[in-house]
């Protein structure tokens, strides 16, 4: 049987292979044998242990002697977890301010992008060249944003919400059209049959056959509004994560730079997963959760 | 049965359709001037190989598709009319079963959309599920049950508006013969409780003989009717009818439908 | 039914229709926040789109000059990032030992902000060009990674099946099967980081390179408002090398992966 999922859900994104803990379903890799089952030790230990040897390899300079860097261009990684312990409170309170940022512009930009794509589905002639067009939003360099932005919303958190909900909208939006838009005929006639509204069909069969390729959106956007709201700190701010980064970078204090880097990516790591764990809750029928 | 009435009375007629897809470079006809009826409470097969447009047909039926010309009435009226009033259910080949939904949930499907209260039709869907044999199930998922058992959902959840007609295209040709055998027999169980008028697409001969009270044999490339053919049904356990000689009699009579045509095609395609 | 209708109808005519809808309000709003709302310094917040349109004539060889410049840069990060993508999907395909060793790098990697990195790659390299190729090869990479990655690993069971009973080797079955079923997977991620790999070459000029569309947007900012004709005109020609690099990869796709089903005449629709 073809699932609504694999048809809804084809456009990229991080997800199947990104799901290190999961025994999905059997995986068509018969050319490996039994390579398929899945170790839990396996499946956490290797990643574990490879991320141990980077760090060492870093902390004992391997990277500086390959590269030909020094310490002030690249500090390693116990210079950079001692900037973190002496900075802890202010980073903690900047991480919040860019976290509210990160959060709020997401959530209002894929919000947005969905209900672009809603409208946009109920009028697909029309609504495909709309979405098209808010697809090119995603080539506005964020950093050309910055600016505007501050000019219309000031220097406050709303500006960078602002910035981050213009980078996660057309990425949402083209992506829930696409779920909204290829369902398979044969579930349309159903609905047909039963004389369901435009809207029934939307209720029932369109928007949850969407939802994979939705919270595959939301992945992408996490990612990319944590780059927004830094790169809008960067330009707009006297607080948060991106304002201390390009602060410490002009100030060449470069162990607590990159504590802002580290702890952004900590940051990205948590939402994503915060978002997978989000995505099995809703939609517990979807492909890539079962397990038989 | 039909035989027992003196005059059957038409549900659907089916006039001069014709049907034509793509556009003007690459039109590929698929039926010319098809005509039929089909009787009240019926069981008619629509039979012929693939590319006769029986599926276009059924589609034509149930106002999926607009005929290109010709007309279909359902019961005097458009078949838009008949879809508007939920007057039939269909089930597909492939049981299109909402993979989001259980078993219950999704027999429920077209009472919902009908918008019929929801402590209705919990007792109507029990009931289906009950007809079905699936009442243990009612909780599972579509992915958690066998290929015969998501079409069984799949009937349940057509027949749960109890609608006069049933539309059936090629239904059980996806499932292995000792599951399609039994849900034949079960088909005719519900046939004979509900009375619909069933009109049943296939491509397998035994399968039209089996269950049909008409088999429509149609030929292919355009798709036309070729004949009809009566199925004189014998009363009596339909277990008993696979091994009766009427059976392999009428089997006969319709493969001859299929072997004379098939050798005119060989002249045709040299 | 309904997707029928969108299909047989050109699309550029719809998108242009609404471009030029948008220009409208665009005029309308800028008319508004200049002629009603009476804010101080209205161009600063939204200036006509006319003026603009005819800052971006008057200046349009430097801004097409440097916006090559940008587009040159980008591509070739772009083509070397992709390159990278798709030797990683493919190695993550061979063993699964790799693809969950590097799977939660990879998602980390992302969570790095670009910005961040620029500076410092800026500081090792001391080449503009190069820095700019960097980085753009660096945000390409991983769309491109999991979408090939899930191509790969979309190939249906009995396609397996059907190769494994040729006695096919492992070479094979990449180059006849699984590599042609990730091509529409790695389109997609060509779509998506296109337009990134721009951004990242502009945050690089922004960064104090000597040349690119962003040193004109970031000087044409420091010059106050006198210069927003200008700054609007660099933000939409870096729009335009975004849409350019989309629109190239969807006319490659077009003619590399046909039998999608999207580029179907009837759209998968029924017979």
């Amino acid at each position: 049987m073809k699932d609504l999922a694999a048809v809804s859900g084809q456009t990229g994104g991080p997800e199947s292979s990104l799901q290190p803990l999961e025994p999905a379903a059997p995986k068509a890799d018969i050319h490996r044998g039994q390579a398929s089952r899945r170790k839990f030790p396996a499946t956490f230990c290797l990643p574990f242990f490879f991320g141990l040897m980077f760090l060492l390899t870093w902390q004992l300079e391997g990277f500086h002697r390959l590269f030909r860097l020094e310490h002030y261009q690249l500090p390693i990684p116990s210079a950079i977890a001692a900037a973190i312990l002496d900075n802890a409170p202010m980073l903690w309170s900047y991480s919040l301010y860019t976290g509210s940022e990160i959060l709020g512009g997401c959530l209002a930009g894929s919000l947005l992008g969905l209900i672009a794509a809603a409208a946009a589905s109920f009028v697909p002639r029309a609504g495909r060249g709309a979405i098209t067009l808010m697809a090119s939003l995603n080539a506005i360099p964020i950093v050309a944003l910055a600016p505007v932005m501050n000019n219309w919303f000031g220097d406050g958190v709303a500006s960078k919400m602002a910035i981050v909900s213009v980078m996660t909208m057309a990425t949402m939006a083209v992506s829930a059209f696409k779920g909204l838009r290829s369902i398979e005929p044969p579930y349309l006639e159903l609905m047909s049959s039963y004389a369901a509204g435009k809207l029934q069909t939307f209720a029932k069969l369109r928007f949850r056959s969407a939802l994979p390729a939705v919270f595959t959106a939301l992945k992408i956007n996490m990612s990319t509004s944590i780059i927004g709201a830094i790169v809008g700190e960067f330009f707009i701010s006297s607080r948060g994560l991106g304002f201390l980064l390009s602060d410490q970078i002009k100030l060449a204090n470069m162990p607590l730079a990159w504590s802002c880097i580290v702890i952004a990516a900590v940051m990205g790591i948590i939402l994503y997963y915060a978002v997978q764990l989000a995505e099995r809750l809703a939609i517990p029928w979807h492909a890539a959760h079962r397990r038989r | 049965m039909l035989s027992d009435e003196a005059v059957p009375s038409t549900e659907i007629a089916v006039e001069r359709i014709s049907m034509v897809f793509g556009k003007k470079d690459h039109e590929v006809e698929a039926l010319r001037d098809v005509s039929f009826e089909i009787y009240k409470n019926e069981f008619v097969s629509l039979l012929g190989p693939s590319g006769c447009g029986k599926s276009t047909l059924l589609r034509l039926m149930a106002d999926l598709l607009e005929p290109t010309s010709g007309r279909i009435t359902i019961g005097q009226e458009h078949p838009r009319e008949m879809r508007l009033r939920r007057k039939f259910g269909i089930v597909f080949q492939n049981p299109t079963l909402f993979e989001w939904r259980t078993v219950k949930d999704n027999i429920e499907l077209p009472l919902e959309v009908f918008g019929i209260k929801k402590s209705e039709y919990s007792k109507i869907s029990d009931q289906l599920l009950e007809m079905v044999g699936l009442t243990p199930f009612k909780h599972h998922y579509p992915w958690q049950l066998s290929g015969g058992m998501q079409q069984r959902v799949a009937i349940a959840r057509a027949l749960s508006l109890d609608p006069p007609i049933l539309f059936m295209d090629e239904p059980f040709s996806a499932l292995d013969e000792f599951t399609k055998e039994k849900l034949q027999l079960d088909l005719l169980e519900i046939k004979k409780k509900t009375n619909k008028t069933i009109v049943f697409v296939t491509h397998s001969i035994p399968e039209a003989v089996f269950l049909s009270d008409r088999v429509i044999v149609l030929s292919s490339h355009p798709g036309r009717v070729h004949s009809i053919l009566n199925m004189d049904r014998e009363e009596g356990s339909p277990s008993l009818v696979r091994q009766s000689g009427l059976f392999h009699e009428m089997t006969a009579a319709v493969r001859k439908c299929f072997y004379k045509e098939s050798d005119s095609l060989d002249g045709q395609m040299v | 039914m309904t997707g029928r209708w969108s299909r047989g109808w050109s699309g550029g005519a719809v998108v242009a229709l609404w471009m030029v809808l948008l220009l409208a309000l665009w005029e309308g709003a800028a008319w508004y926040i200049a002629n009603v709302a009476q804010v101080t310094a209205p161009a600063s917040k939204l200036p006509y789109p006319h003026l603009v349109l005819g800052t971006l004539r008057e200046h349009f060889r430097p801004l097409l000059e440097q916006g090559a410049i940008t587009f040159g840069n980008s591509i070739t990060g772009f083509v070397i990032g992709s390159a990278v993508g798709c030797a990683l999907a493919v190695v993550m395909s061979l063993s699964r030992t790799v693809e969950h060793t590097l799977s939660p790098y990879m998602v980390a990697s992302q969570m790095v902000p670009i910005i961040g990195l620029a500076p410092i790659v800026y500081g090792i390299v001391h080449d503009a060009a190069l820095s700019r190729v960097l980085m753009a090869g660096y945000v390409t990479f991983f769309p491109v990674t999991i979408n090939t990655l899930r191509g790969l690993q979309s190939v249906k069971q009995e396609q397996l099946e059907l190769m494994r009973s040729y006695a096919a080797n492992t070479w094979a079955l990449y180059t006849k099967l699984k590599l042609k079923a990730a091509l529409p997977g790695l389109f997609a991620g060509l779509k998506l980081s296109g337009p990134l790999a721009i951004t990242a070459s502009i945050i690089v000029e922004l960064m104090g390179a000597p040349d690119g569309v962003g040193v004109l947007m970031i000087s044409s900012l420091y010059y106050g408002t006198s210069q927003v004709y200008m700054f609007w005109s660099t933000v939409l020609v870096s729009v335009a090398i975004g849409l350019v690099l989309f629109l190239l990869i969807s006319l490659a796709e077009r003619l590399i992966t046909p039998w999608q089903p999207e580029f179907r005449a009837n759209g998968g629709e029924p017979r």
